[in-house]
C-alpha cells in the first residue's frame, strides 16, 4: 500500500515544528499521524458548570459521568463499547488498574493528582458498538492549569468535538476563543446549547450564539438540548418529549461522524492538523522576526555611542583604582613601619628599666624568655594588622573598579616567629671568692700601712698593731664593696646593650619582611585588576566589532525567518488542497 | 470613633491643601461620613446584580432604610461594603473577583464583603432541592475555602425567585393556586421544561402569554417550588410570598446586611474614610505624613468593631472551636443581633437597666474565666478576650 499523500506534508511540518522548538505541536502532529485507523473519537469540551456530564449521560442514557456538585475527574474519561460495564484507570506510565464503574469517581479521587493519564470506561451501548468513543474532558478553566491542558490535549486525536455552553448566557469571549481554537484543530465541531429546559429565552441565546460563531468564521452548528427533558422522556418512553430534548438531532450528528469513511477522515484530520500547526508556528516565527526587527530599530550609531561611553567609563575607572592602590600601599608601608618601631621602643624602655635596677646575674634567666615572647607577640600583632589593612585595600580597590568583580586571594604571610631568634646571653662575670680575697688584701694593704706608720711615729707602736689591723679590715671591706658595685654596673651595661641590639636586629629583619609582604600584595592586586581591565576592554572592542558586523547578521536572520514563514505558508496551502480533496473548503492563512 | 476619624481627616486635609487631587479625595471621604452607608453590589455580567438590587430595594424594615444600595458601582466610587455575586463558587471565578492589592489597614479590617452564590436555583440542574444544595455548597465554601473565609458570609440566593416573590400580586397567586389545583400527575409533564410549560396543550384556560410571563418572572424552578408550597399549606399570597423569600435566601442575605453592615454603619464609614486616607498617604507621601500613618495604625489597633465583626464571621463560619450554645452567646454578645446592650445580652428591649447591668456583669465574669483558662489553646482564649471586651464595653455605658 502506498503512503497517503498527506503523510509527506505532515512529516515536513512536524520537522519544522521540531526545528523551531515547538515540541508540543510536534507531539500533537505525531499523534495525528500515528492514530489507529478505525473508530471515531468524539470529545465533549466546555467550561465548568455548563452541563458536560449531564450531556454525556443523556447521550448514553446511563449515569456514567459525575454530575452536579460531585467532584469531576481532572483527567479525560474515554467511554467506549464493552459487553460488560468496566472501568480502567490508566496511569502516567500506562499502567492499567481495573475498577468497578460505580466506584470509579471515588477511586480517581483517592489517587494523587497528576498520577493518572486517563480513565477508560466500557459500557454495553449499541450507540458505541460501531467504534465510537465519547470523551468527557475536565472543565476548561485557568489557561495555565493542568486540568485545562489535559482537556485541550484531547484535541490531538479527536475526530469531532461537542462544545458545551449553557443557554443561561450567550457565548462568553473565553468560550468563543475556545471554539476558535477547537475549530482550528478539529474539522467537525458542534455547539450543544444545554439547559434549555430552564431558560425561557433560549431561542434568542441560540440565535445570538449562531451569529457570534459565524461572525468569528467558525463553522459550527448550534444544537439546543436539554438533558432533563431527555431523562424525563426516557423514564416515560415519551417519543415526542424525546424529540423536544434535542438529543435525537445530536445523536444523528454523532452517527454522521461515525459513518464517515476512515481513510477520508484521516486525511482531513492530518490536513487540519498541519494547517493548525503551521499557523501557530508562523505566529511564533513572526514574533521572533519582530524581536529581530526591534533590535534593528536601535541604529548602529546609537549602539556605537553606547559602546564608546562604556570604554570611557572603563578608562576613568582604571585611573581611579590605580591611584587608590598606590596611595593606600604607600600609607600602609609607613604606617606598618611606624607601628613596629613604636612597639619595639616600648620594649627597649622596659629593658632599660629592668637593668637600671636589676642585676643581670640574677634576672637574666627570667628576662631572656620574656624578651623573646614580647618580641614575637609584637611582630605578630604588627603583621596581622598589616594583613587586615591589605585586605581592606583590596576591597576598596575592587569597589572602585566595580563591585561585581571579585578580588584576588591575597595570601598575606604570617610572621615567622622562628626568625626572632634567641637573644644571646651576654658575658657576665660574677665576683668570685678568690677575686674578693685578692681585692680585700689589696685594700687592706693601704690601711695597715697608713695607720701602722702613724701609730709607729706618734705612739711608738709597732707597724702591726690593733689599730692598723682594724683599719686594714675596714679598708678591705670598702674596696670589696666598691669593686662589686662597679662590676655590677658593667654587667648591667653589657646586658642592656645586648638586649637593645637584639631588639634592633629583630626590628630591622621584620620591617624588611613586612615591607616585602606589602609590596607583594600591591603587585598581586595590580596584576589582578589590570588583567580584569584588559579583559573588559577587549570585550568592549569585540562588542564594537559585533555592532559593526551586526546589521549584516540581523538581516541574514530576518531573511531566514522570512524563508521559513514562506515555506510554512506553502505547507499550509498544500494541506488546504489535501483538505479540499477530503471534502472541506480551506480557509486562507491570515496574512 | 467617627470623631477620631474626622480629626484625622481634617489634619490630613491641612497637610494636602496644596494638592487638588488629594484634597478632593479627602473632602469626598469627609463628606461621606455624614451620608448613609453605601453597599455596592458587584459581580460579573449575567450574575443578576440588578435583579438582586431590585429584590433588596424598598424593604419595609428599619434596618435597611438608612442604606444606599449601588448596583455595580463604577470604579473609584466610595462604597463602605460590598455584596459580591458569583454564578458558581469555582476557585477560578473567586480568585478573579477578589481584590488583591489593598493597604495593610484594609486587609486587617476586611469586614466589608458578603459573597453571594447568585442564581442558586440553577444548582444541580434545577431539581426541587436545588436551593438546599446551594445553601450547603455556600456553607461549605465559607467554612473550607480560603478564598471565601475572609468574607462576612457566603449566602446562596435565588435572585430571580426572590424578586418575583417580593413583588407578587394576588392575581399571580390566583393563577398559581389554579395550577396547583390540577392533579400533580397531569401537570407534571408540563413542568419539565419552559417549552412544555408554554405549550398550547397546557390544561386550563390560562393563555400562553400569561404562562410565559409567569415563567420569566419566577423561573421554571420558582413555578415548581411555588406549586409545591401551595400544595403543602402556603395557601395565601402573604404566606407564599414570605415562604418564597425565606427559601430564596434573600431573608438570610437581608439579615446579614442588616447585622454586619447596617448595624455597624458608623464603623464601616469610618473604615472607608481611613482606607481612603491611607491610599492618599501612600500615593503622595509628605514630610509629616508618617505621623498620620502612625495615627492610622493606632486607630486600626483600637477599633473594636472590626474585631467583633471578624470574630462573628469566624464563629459562624465554623473556624473557631466554639459551637452550640457558647457560640450562640458569643455571637450575640459580639453584637450580631444588634449592638444595643439589651440586644447583646438577649434581653427584652425594655428590660430593667438593673437587670441588664447584672446580666452584663455575669457575662463579663463568665467570659473572663473562659479567656483565662490555661487548658485552652491561645486562639480560643484570644477569641474569648474579644467577647470580654465587648461585654465590658456594654457595661461602660452604665458608668
Amino acid at each position: 500500500m502506498t503512503a497517503p499523500p498527506w503523510l509527506e506534508v505532515l512529516d515536513e511540518t512536524l520537522d519544522a515544528c521540531r526545528t523551531h522548538g515547538r515540541e508540543d505541536l510536534a507531539l500533537r502532529l505525531r499523534r495525528r499521524r500515528d492514530r489507529p485507523s478505525g473508530g471515531t473519537r468524539v470529545a465533549v469540551l466546555g467550561f465548568p458548570k455548563q452541563g458536560k456530564g449531564y450531556l454525556v449521560n443523556a447521550v448514553l442514557n446511563a449515569p456514567i459521568c459525575a454530575v452536579g456538585d460531585a467532584p469531576t475527574p481532572a483527567v479525560p474519561v474515554e467511554i467506549g463499547y464493552a459487553a460488560e460495564p468496566a472501568a480502567t484507570l490508566v496511569g502516567r506510565a500506562d499502567e492499567r488498574i481495573p475498577v468497578a464503574v460505580e466506584r470509579m469517581t471515588g477511586e480517581i479521587g483517592a489517587r494523587p493528582t497528576g498520577s493518572l493519564r486517563r480513565v477508560e470506561v466500557g459500557v454495553p451501548r449499541e450507540l458505541l458498538s460501531a467504534g465510537l468513543v465519547l470523551i468527557d474532558t475536565p472543565a476548561i478553566g485557568d489557561p495555565r492549569s493542568a486540568r485545562t491542558a489535559a482537556a485541550l490535549d484531547v484535541l490531538a486525536d479527536a475526530d469531532a468535538v461537542i462544545l458545551v455552553s449553557d443557554a443561561t448566557t450567550p457565548l462568553s469571549p473565553a468560550e468563543l476563543a475556545l471554539a476558535r481554537h477547537v475549530r482550528t484543530w478539529c474539522p467537525h465541531v458542534i455547539l450543544a446549547l444545554t439547559k434549555i429546559d430552564v431558560c425561557p429565552s433560549w431561542r434568542a441565546v441560540a440565535e445570538e450564539d449562531r451569529t457570534t460563531l459565524s461572525d468569528a468564521g467558525i463553522d459550527a452548528r448550534v444544537l439546543p438540548v436539554s438533558a432533563t427533558v431527555r431523562q424525563a422522556a426516557a423514564k416515560t418512553g415519551d417519543q415526542e418529549l424525546n424529540a423536544r430534548s434535542g438529543f435525537p438531532e445530536l445523536l444523528s450528528w454523532i452517527a454522521e461522524q461515525v459513518a464517515r469513511p476512515a481513510e477520508r477522515s484521516s486525511a482531513l484530520l492530518a490536513a487540519v492538523g498541519v494547517r493548525a500547526a503551521a499557523a501557530e508556528l508562523v505566529e511564533t516565527l513572526r514574533t521572533r522576526a519582530e524581536v529581530v526587527v526591534k533590535d534593528a530599530g536601535v541604529d548602529q550609531t546609537t549602539l556605537l555611542h553606547r559602546a564608546q561611553r562604556k570604554a570611557d567609563d572603563l578608562r576613568k575607572r582604571n585611573t581611579r583604582w590605580q591611584n587608590l592602590l598606590s596611595d593606600e600601599i604607600a600609607d600602609l608601608l609607613s604606617d606598618a613601619e611606624f607601628d613596629l618601631r613604636e612597639r619595639t621602643r616600648h620594649i627597649v624602655e622596659v629593658i632599660d628599666e629592668t637593668f637600671d635596677r636589676g642585676d643581670p646575674l640574677k634576672v637574666w634567666d627570667e628576662f631572656g624568655p620574656w624578651l623573646n615572647d614580647t618580641l614575637v607577640k609584637a611582630v605578630e600583632t604588627n603583621y596581622s594588622w598589616a594583613a587586615e589593612r591589605a585586605e581592606w585595600i583590596a576591597q576598596a580597590v575592587a569597589v572602585s573598579f566595580g563591585e561585581q568583580y571579585d578580588q584576588p586571594d591575597l595570601q598575606f604571610l604570617d610572621a615567622d616567629a622562628e626568625l626572632v631568634g634567641e637573644v644571646r646571653q651576654p658575658r657576665i662575670e660574677a665576683f668570685k671568692i678568690g677575686q674578693k680575697m685578692f681585692t680585700g688584701l689589696r685594700g687592706s694593704y693601704g690601711g695597715v700601712l697608713m695607720f701602722g706608720l702613724i701609730t709607729q711615729l706618734s705612739l711608738g707602736m709597732t707597724m702591726f698593731n690593733p689599730i692598723s689591723g682594724a683599719a686594714g679590715v675596714a679598708f678591705a671591706a670598702k674596696t670589696i664593696s666598691d669593686e662589686s658595685t662597679m662590676r655590677r654596673q658593667r654587667r648591667q651595661a653589657v646586658a642592656k646593650m645586648t638586649a637593645q641590639r637584639h631588639v634592633d636586629d629583630v626590628f630591622l629583619r621584620f620591617s624588611k619582611d613586612c615591607r616585602d609582604a606589602i609590596r607583594g600584595v600591591q603587585r598581586k592586586l595590580r596584576d589582578h585588576f589590570t588583567a580584569l581591565a584588559d579583559e573588559l576592554s577587549e570585550q568592549l572592542a569585540r562588542e564594537r566589532e559585533m555592532i559593526i558586523a551586526g546589521s549584516a547578521e540581523r538581516e541574514r536572520r530576518t531573511a531566514r525567518l522570512r524563508g521559513e514563514i514562506e515555506r510554512l505558508a506553502s505547507l499550509h496551502q498544500r494541506a488546504g488542497e489535501l483538505g479540499l480533496l477530503a471534502g472541506r473548503a480551506p480557509r486562507e492563512l491570515p496574512a | 470613633m467617627t470623631e477620631d476619624v474626622r480629626g484625622l481627616l481634617a489634619d490630613a486635609f491641612s497637610l494636602y491643601r496644596d494638592s487638588p487631587r488629594a484634597a478632593g479625595l479627602l473632602r469626598e471621604a469627609l463628606e461621606h461620613l455624614e451620608q448613609p452607608l453605601r453597599v455596592g453590589i458587584t459581580g460579573a455580567a449575567g450574575t443578576g446584580k440588578s435583579t438582586l438590587a431590585a429584590a433588596l430595594g424598598d424593604w419595609p424594615t428599619r434596618a435597611l432604610r438608612d442604606l444606599a444600595l449601588i448596583d455595580d458601582p463604577p470604579p473609584g466610587t466610595l462604597t463602605d461594603a460590598t455584596v459580591r455575586l458569583f454564578r458558581h463558587l469555582e476557585p477560578d471565578e473567586l480568585a478573579a473577583a477578589l481584590p488583591t492589592a489593598r493597604s495593610a489597614f484594609a486587609r486587617q479590617t476586611a469586614v466589608d464583603t458578603v459573597l453571594v452564590l447568585a442564581r442558586a436555583d440553577e444548582t444541580g440542574a434545577g431539581r426541587i432541592d436545588a436551593l438546599l444544595t446551594a445553601k450547603q455548597l455556600a456553607r461549605r465554601a465559607w467554612r473550607e475555602d480560603p478564598l471565601c473565609s475572609g468574607s462576612q458570609g457566603v449566602i446562596a440566593v435565588a435572585g430571580q425567585l426572590a424578586y418575583g416573590a417580593r413583588a407578587f400580586d394576588d392575581e399571580e397567586f390566583e393563577l398559581l393556586a389554579a395550577f396547583a389545583a390540577v392533579p400533580r400527575e397531569e401537570l407534571e409533564r408540563y413542568l419539565i421544561s419552559v417549552d412544555s410549560f408554554t405549550d398550547p396543550a397546557f390544561p386550563g384556560p390560562v393563555s400562553v402569554d400569561t404562562r410565559r410571563s409567569l415563567v420569566s418572572r419566577f423561573g421554571l424552578f420558582g413555578v415548581r417550588l411555588a406549586l409545591t408550597l401551595i400544595r403543602t399549606g402556603s395557601d395565601s399570597q402573604l404566606k407564599l410570598s414570605a415562604e418564597l423569600v425565606r427559601r430564596s435566601g434573600l431573608g438570610e442575605l437581608r439579615d446579614t446586611i442588616a447585622g454586619c453592615f447596617a448595624a455597624r454603619a458608623d464603623a464601616l464609614k469610618a473604615r472607608t474614610a481611613v482606607v481612603r486616607l491611607e491610599t492618599v498617604l501612600q500615593a503622595e507621601p509628605r514630610p509629616h505624613s508618617d505621623r498620620l500613618a502612625a495615627r492610622v495604625e493606632r486607630f486600626a489597633a483600637t477599633a473594636h468593631d472590626f474585631r467583633e465583626l471578624r470574630l462573628i464571621a469566624d464563629i459562624r463560619g465554623g473556624r473557631t472551636a466554639l459551637s452550640g450554645d457558647p457560640a450562640e452567646e458569643a455571637v450575640q454578645l459580639l453584637g450580631a443581633q444588634g449592638t444595643a446592650p439589651e440586644e447583646r445580652l438577649g434581653l427584652a428591649p425594655d428590660a430593667d437597666p438593673r437587670e441588664v447591668y447584672a446580666a452584663g456583669i455575669d457575662a463579663v465574669r463568665r467570659w473572663r474565666h473562659e479567656a483565662e483558662r490555661p487548658d485552652r489553646p491561645p486562639a480560643e482564649r484570644a477569641a474569648a478576650h474579644v467577647v470580654v471586651r465587648s461585654a465590658e464595653g456594654l457595661l461602660a455605658l452604665f458608668a
